[in-house]
């Protein structure tokens, strides 16, 4: 039985969808306001009105839902220090001034270290600048050469510690998940790898709650001993929550571990709007907030003094298929707000995706996305923009997206560099004398600024007699041929030396046979 | 009071309309009223539901859209459910469904769970962390037609295999569907499943389709 009221019925049903498209939705009014502060280039998407309410909402999430923790040993201390523990113990309230108190505490500055001074940065950069980091937790790779998707292996591993020991933009490297060495040991494999290749500073991230202890000591290895590592740690680790709400024991285990060596944390909730979080942006940002500000007072209350470095890592579910989006409009909202809502609200460092793509390649949608997205995130005061590299919602890694994500990062950070205004930079003395006619291409002044302007090795300024006299190569030819220059380069100084690495590869061997077994 | 095709219009409309709470007032006064309890099943609450798939399928419904449609349905055979005989109950096959061991991420797990009920599946979701002997156990005690499982972590998408390894040796005749963010077609092909869903919709259509074509 059809009915034609029914017939009409679908046709309505279709028209409403097309007239709800979000397109025609009209703006109700701009969020965008000066920056409270003058002096730091950027924006401020939210007021302060706004960032008071997400602050509020923050406070009380924490204090009235709280927060889950399976660590028995962590629960004891948080209580200790004031936490409310409910009923069934697992449940975590934090009142406000514990919260204020820690966030009070918590140091406000940090140096990530490399093996050596030449590659430490200090956090927050001095000249209001950022440091980016390769993606991380990759499985799949985009062959730098041959441009056809792959599983990402050891090897592999070589070729990224290659290209970002070589990319100026990257201040850290993360260890992808390597396949072909046991799984519940991959971060293991991929970290004592990577440790060897590299002396930037790079980061750890557990897949296991046992794998913790085998990547402290490997670190401790690489930095020449604990106490050097204590004193320069050489790697910052990730803690993340489990959203809605709630800390495993590893991550916990893994904040444990890392400040009793003086490790930053990044404290990182993922959130997906619309699957693990509301769905709408500000329901999303309070609940990161709580979750990184719950594993901030984890931090503090059990290693007091360590560095932590807010790192709200938004996704969206796709209303129309379920997949999880990185780099969705909402999302670069819901992260716009929460950088602002960590940066101003809470004066946190951050640290959040600066790139990457939703889509499988290095596509046209790839470069728009990470470059819109790497705009926001800059803009929004970020410390560390992550996520170079990385494809398809954070599981795949490109070379070749790295060196166009480099040269994406020395644009921004050249857009950061607010002009000075003075007589010079008024070119005061010329344009008072500038004859009709004239020009300023040969004089001292443009001699002595123009090397000052960002002259990119990817992106392209030809005329098309050029562009076509070489076969069309377009930017990715360019970064290709970057990735095999690097390629041929010399491995950097001051990585650990043959004794070093076979005591890693010993741990290694030590972390399988007893994780393993 | 209005004829038949207008009252069953009705619950298809607030079924259209997700509103639940309608679509049961609605089916229990045409069950009052001595309405064929087939035709109500049929004629408006099926007839709603593969309406709502064919716009889900088209793009015109969203996942939430498409779940609350199903709830407003199943809020109408809460109420003919104890009328009806078990063979009078449509069912478009059985899916027994759950997350790989060591895997705790469940909220994809879910919504396929959702899905497939919102398409007619009847769903058994063993939850997180399934170790391979609990699938072998449910498909032995549910006989399903089909088994779902998902991986979000790369470190757990070996367990996929295990289980599937599990299932065959233990005779599990039905077919078996694997997903989650880091699987790929490849590693479906690889590992003896029968199908790779990339998100929660394709699982329905995959689902369906196998049933449908063995």
């Amino acid at each position: 039985m059809v009915s034609d009221m029914r017939r009409s019925r679908r046709e309505r049903k279709i028209g409403d969808k097309a007239n709800k498209s979000p397109q025609t939705q009209p703006v109700k009014g701009s969020s965008f306001s000066l920056p409270p502060t003058l002096g730091a280039p950027g924006f401020a998407f939210l007021d302060n009105t706004r960032i008071d309410q997400l602050r509020e909402r923050t406070f009380s999430l924490l204090e009235e839902h709280g927060v889950f923790i399976d660590h028995e040993e962590a629960v004891k201390t948080l209580k200790k220090a004031g936490a409310r523990i409910s009923n069934d113990g697992k449940r975590i309230h934090f009142p406000r001034f514990l919260v204020e108190q820690v966030i009070e505490d918590t140091p406000k500055s940090v140096t990530l270290c490399g093996k050596t001074e030449e590659w430490d940065h200090a956090l927050p950069d001095p000249e209001g600048r950022f440091i980016m980091r390769t993606g991380t937790g990759a499985h799949g790779f985009i062959d730098g050469e041959t441009g056809n998707y792959r599983k990402l292996k050891m090897t592999d591993v070589a070729t990224i510690a290659a290209v970002g020991n070589h990319l100026d933009q990257i201040g850290f490297i993360s260890h992808p998940f390597v396949n072909g060495v046991p799984e519940r040991t991959s971060d293991i494999h991929g970290f004592a790898e990577l440790v060897t290749l590299t002396p930037k500073h790079v980061w750890i991230q557990p897949y296991e709650t046992e794998n913790v202890e085998y990547l402290m000591r490997i670190c401790a290895l690489a930095a020449g001993g604990e106490s050097a590592l204590r004193k320069r740690p050489i790697a910052s680790c990730i803690a993340t929550s489990f959203t809605p709400l709630e800390l495993k024991q590893m991550d916990v285990e893994a904040i444990i571990q890392a400040s009793s060596y003086g490790l930053a944390i990044h404290a990182c909730s993922l959130p997906t709007a619309g699957g693990t979080a509301p769905i709408t942006m500000p329901g999303t940002v309070v609940l990161a907030a709580a979750e990184i500000l719950s594993m901030l007072i984890v931090t503090q209350i059990v290693g007091s003094g360590t560095a932590v470095i807010a790192t709200p890592l938004i996704f969206a579910l796709d209303m129309r298929t379920g997949r999880s989006l990185q780099s969705s409009i909402e999302v670069m909202q819901g992260v716009s707000m929460s950088l602002q809502l960590m940066k101003q609200g809470f004066g946190l460092l951050t640290h959040t995706y600066g790139s990457g793509s939703d889509t499988p390649d290095v596509d046209s949608q790839s470069n728009a996305e990470r470059s819109l997205l790497g705009q926001l995130v800059a803009l929004s005061g970020a410390d560390i923009l992550g996520g170079v590299g990385q494809l398809e919602c954070a599981t795949v890694f490109s070379p070749v997206q790295a060196i166009i994500d480099n040269e994406i990062g020395q644009m921004l950070q050249s857009f950061l560099r607010t002009p000075d205004m003075d007589d010079e930079s008024f070119a005061w003395d010329l344009l008072k004398e500038i004859p009709q006619g004239g020009n300023f291409l040969a004089n001292q002044h443009t001699l002595k600024h123009c090397r000052a302007t960002l002259d990119p090795q990817v992106f392209l300024r030809q005329a098309r007699d050029t562009y076509e006299a070489e076969n069309r190569r377009n930017v990715q030819e360019h970064a290709r041929d970057i990735f095999r220059s690097i390629l041929k380069k010399d491995p950097l100084a001051n990585l650990p030396d043959e004794a070093t690495i076979r005591e890693i590869k010993k741990v290694v061997k030590a972390g399988d046979a007893k994780i393993l077994d | 009071m209005p004829d038949l095709e207008e009252r069953l219009d009705a619950i298809y409309e607030n079924i259209l309309d997700y509103e639940a709470k309608q679509v049961a007032e609605l089916v229990k006064s045409e069950v009052e009223a001595g309405t064929d309890l087939q035709i109500i099943l049929d004629d408006a609450l099926i007839a709603a539901m593969d309406e709502v798939g064919d716009l889900f399928s088209e793009g015109v419904l969203f996942v939430p859209e498409m779940l609350m449609a199903a709830n407003a349905m199943k809020a109408g055979m809460e109420i003919l459910r104890p009328l009806l005989t078990d063979s009078d109950i449509p069912s478009a096959g059985k899916v027994v469904i759950g997350t790989v061991h060591r895997d705790i991420h469940d909220i994809g797990k879910n919504l396929v769970g959702m899905m497939l009920e919102g398409g007619g599946f009847e769903v058994i979701d063993l939850g997180v962390n399934v170790a391979p002997d609990e699938f072998v156990e449910a498909a032995a005690k549910h006989s399903p037609d089909i088994i779902g499982m998902s991986a979000l972590l790369t470190t757990t998408m070996p367990n996929m295999p295990k289980t599937i390894d599990a299932l065959h040796k233990a005779n599990f005749e039905g077919k078996i569907i694997i997903g989650g963010a880091p699987v790929t077609l490849e590693f479906a092909e690889t590992i003896g499943s029968d199908a790779y869903a990339p998100d929660a919709s394709a699982a329905v259509v995959l689902a369906r389709g196998m049933l449908t074509n063995g």
